[in-house]
């Protein structure tokens, strides 16, 4: 049976109970809704549900999947009248086979309530003395919390350390917090902070899960290759606790986006690999006056800047005034990294987060940390602000240059009638698994530019192509900047042209 | 010469071979220590795109060198 549906004739639990069977289950549990002849005081003759369908069944096959994820429950399904309904009927109904019955109990209750609270399902109530009036369920629901269970999330053993207490859990409860990537540092930040029970989190990220991506993220797993990264994460972090409210951005951040991004949140984490990226985000949180956490890692170090907009505090081109150049260093991509590495440093960023909201950090100077996880060695370094460095107007001297850095194709052919010619960076072993239509004839893998083997030539007109188009993209900067001016980047890279 | 502890991270650790080594150097400023030991590691980094560091505290690159002194060249580092 389908997970969610809706049904205008009567329901049939009998019916829908034994499309749950499974020899593996040893239970099975199950939810009804009847209609009852009173509500907030009114008697209550008869009721009309009524449903946007279309989107109701796409979040409630998502919320009977978040079930059968967290619970590993064997099978679950919902059913919801819509129609005219009168007293003591079905109006809706859940059942959960499981092996025990524990899950089967949790993962029932967990579908009732998140029915009721994300479904867009109105009530009409008729009431004895002739009157009417539509109720959203999402209210029924927050009325009957009152009455319902204990609140599914404790946080006792955070109040219990003195310095949070409860006054510091309502800190974090009324804290929005704005995490850019959700990758290897993005996805420990997200897990700690959603478990803290920040109040709001956004989420920025334009990627879809990759399977490279799982043995440092494991937020995500086999299932939700080629996903966006910021659906699975907010799916996640949903069921890890209802008390936030998790609001996913499937972007990358751009000059476009960021400063209004930044703008709806307290605090910023910093957790992309890419220094475009990252300047981007220091920029908007020094115009922005915002506190911010960044850290990066490279195979087995890994670094810890916060930023607080203070006087004397160094925003991240204070400490790297001459921007870096992606591809000049190696990112996760390139270099490798174990998994435990941004790990390591995403826990610390989460924790730094958690002291600038709890204002535990009072006694920490401006400083770069730097930890290595080879040695399990960690360095202090204490910052300045760059004297040169503008605050009033940050990132001036990277101005957006007028021509367009980035063209955009949609298929190879188009972009060879640019006119252009095409020029591959990608490594080697990228190109090894290419399908024969997407040959690229002109290969400079970038490695061999940066390291000197290779010269870009001087003369001509070139659309560089990466597999992102991140890579790309700073070659073409690094051209520009030294005077090549017809050089452009594919945005998106290879990826943007097959999809 | 004087004796100077250094320590290296990320691209220049590989292009050392090791995480940290003590120098006898005649070098007289930190930029003139990176420049000898860019030489001999071949790290291939400009020195723009470095920090230094001398006993924990980001500095400038023509700060004085004294023996004893712990120097840490540091690399930006954008992986996450």
């Amino acid at each position: 049976m389908d997970a969610l549906g809706f049904s205008s004739g009567p329901l049939e639990p009998e019916r829908y109970r034994d499309a749950l069977a499974d020899p593996s289950a040893g239970g099975y549990a199950s939810f009804e809704g009847w209609v009852r002849d009173h509500n907030e005081g009114r008697t209550v003759q008869r009721l009309e549900y009524e449903a946007f369908e279309a989107l109701a069944i796409k979040e409630g096959e998502r919320i009977v999947a978040e079930a059968v994820a967290r619970f590993g429950v064997t099978r679950a399904a919902c059913v919801h009248r819509v129609g005219e309904l009168g007293i003591g009927e079905l109006a809706v109904w859940v059942g959960v086979s499981a092996v025990h019955r524990g899950e089967a109990f949790a993962a029932c209750r967990y579908i009732i309530d998140e029915v009721k609270h994300r479904l867009p399902i109105w009530k009409k109530e008729h009431y004895t003395d002739g009157d009417s009036g539509w109720v959203n369920c999402e209210r029924c629901a927050a009325a009957g919390e009152a009455h319902s269970l204990a609140p599914v999330h404790d946080y006792s053993r955070q109040t219990a350390l003195p310095e949070v207490g409860a006054a510091g859990q309502a800190k974090l409860a009324a804290a929005s917090v704005l995490v850019v990537g959700a990758g290897g540092l993005g996805v420990p930040v997200l897990q700690y902070l959603a478990a803290a029970g920040i109040g709001r989190i956004g989420i920025v990220d334009g990627d879809v899960v990759e399977a490279s991506n799982l043995h440092r993220q494991p937020l995500y797993g086999v299932a939700d290759l080629g996903r966006p990264k910021v659906e699975v994460a907010a799916e996640r972090l949903r069921a890890l606790n209802h008390d936030v409210r998790i609001e996913p951005h499937a972007m990358h951040a751009t000059a476009e986006n960021i400063d209004a991004l930044v703008a709806h949140h307290d605090l910023v984490i910093e957790c992309t690999d890419n220094f475009r990226a990252k300047f981007l985000v220091s920029d908007a949180v020094v115009r922005a006056m915002k506190p911010a956490v960044f850290a990066s890692v490279h195979q087995y170090e890994g670094q810890v800047q916060v930023y607080r907009p203070l006087p004397h505090w160094p925003c991240l081109r204070c400490l790297w005034p001459e921007a870096p150049r992606d591809g000049m260093v190696g990112n996760c991509a390139e270099a490798g990294v174990l998994g435990p590495v941004p790990a390591t440093l995403g826990a610390l960023q989460a924790m730094q987060a958690l002291k600038r909201l709890l204002g535990l950090d009072a006694g920490e100077p401006p400083s770069l940390v730097m930890v290595d996880l080879l040695s399990l060695e960690t360095r202090r370094l204490a910052a300045q602000r760059h004297p040169a460095c503008d605050h009033e107007n940050p990132g001036a001297a990277a101005a957006p240059q007028v021509v367009p850095l980035e063209l955009e194709y949609t298929t190879l052919a188009a972009a060879l009638e640019s006119g252009l010619e095409l020029v591959d960076i990608r490594e080697t072993w990228e190109r090894a698994h290419d399908p024969p239509g997407l040959q690229i004839p002109t290969h400079l893998p970038l490695s061999a530019l940066v390291n000197g083997y290779l010269e870009f030539p001087a003369e001509g007109r070139y659309l560089v192509i990466c597999a992102h188009g991140v890579r790309s993209l700073s070659l073409t900067e690094h051209l520009r900047a030294h005077g090549q001016a017809e050089v452009y980047s594919l945005r998106g890279g290879l990826a943007a042209l097959r999809s | 010469m004087i004796d100077i502890e250094v320590q290296y991270f990320a691209v220049l650790r590989e292009r050392a071979g090791a995480s940290r080594e003590q120098v006898q150097t005649g070098a007289t400023t930190a930029a003139e220590l990176y420049d000898q030991l860019a030489a001999r590691h071949d790290f291939g980094l400009p020195r723009a795109m470095l920090r230094v560091a001398v006993n924990e505290e980001f500095t400038e690159w023509s700060r004085p060198l004294a023996a004893g002194d712990r120097v840490v060249f540091i690399p930006p580092v954008a992986g996450g």
